[in-house]
């Protein structure tokens, strides 16, 4: 049996079938917990994070034009909700104390020291510098995709990830010094 | 810190987080907030409220402006010179 369509389970849902939508969360959750798992601070705060991006998304299927595919619509949605979030929470990630943090063993290669080093980090830098880095250099995305989630242009996206790289490798210098 | 060592960095922590947890009866739990959140009748009348206060304070200007409108002052007036006219009596 066929898996219906995006577009059929959209018009499902915007003529009240909410079990439609259910299918529509279940088909592209692994894709948005993807994105916001890179931002979200602990099980909660990606609980709520994911949330708010489908909310956001049923809320505004009646604007979906099929001119994109809608795992694009529905990723520009993620990334804008996580960036929202970014300077939301900004203060209180500046908070993040390095002890603890085994910086030896995440330059070491080890991934979990890694991503508690990047993290605290990239609490020190900017919204933007941080989404920019995370799309480019931990996500992988290029920087044509980037533009196309964040709305910014290709040439805004290339200087703010030059300027990111920067800004993080004096923070992590500044990390060396502690 | 070196553009090499960043890299590895990188490297590093691009292995996906494990979200495997909260995923678990995602489904269920974003149906049960969309339902709460759809807005009720009463919410809708709570947003209303702005426009009953307006329509209650014009309603009030109106009469205070339609009662000093009336004659009370000259019926007032008149009826102290039909006094002092009548000797006082009324």
């Amino acid at each position: 049996m066929h898996e219906p369509t995006d577009e059929r389970l959209i018009q499902s849902t915007l003529a009240g079938d909410d079990e439609a939508f259910a299918s529509l969360v279940r088909r592209y959750r692994a894709r948005v917990f993807g994105i916001a798992g890179r931002f979200a601070r602990g099980d909660h705060e990606l609980d709520d994070l994911c949330q708010e991006i489908f909310i956001k998304t049923y809320r505004n299927l009646g604007k979906y034009r099929a001119d994109a595919p809608f795992e694009h619509w529905l990723s520009r949605i993620a990334v804008r909700a996580c960036y929202d979030l970014l300077r939301k929470t900004r203060r209180e990630r500046g908070y993040l104390p390095l002890e603890g943090i085994d910086v030896v063993a995440a330059e070491r290669g080890d991934g979990r020291a890694a991503r508690e080093l990047l993290d605290w980090a990239l609490a020190r830098v900017s919204p933007e510098e941080r989404l920019v880095i995370t799309l480019l250099e931990i996500e992988e995305k290029t920087v044509r995709e980037i533009a196309g989630l964040t709305g910014w242009s290709e040439s805004n996206v290339k200087v703010r990830a030059f300027r990111a790289r920067q800004r993080l490798k004096e923070v992590l210098e500044a990390s060396h010094e502690r | 810190m070196n553009d090499e060592q960043l890299n590895k960095l990188f490297q590093a922590a691009r292995a996906k987080p494990d979200t495997s947890r909260v995923e678990y009866g995602f489904e269920t739990r974003l149906l049960a907030r969309l339902r709460t959140d759809e807005t009720p009748w009463f919410a809708l009348a709570w947003k209303l409220v702005p426009v009953f206060v307006a329509v209650v304070v014009s309603l009030g200007a109106w009469n205070y402006a339609g009662t000093t409108d009336l004659p009370m002052a000259g019926n007032a007036d008149d009826s102290t010179l039909a006094a002092y006219l009548t000797g006082g009596r009324l």
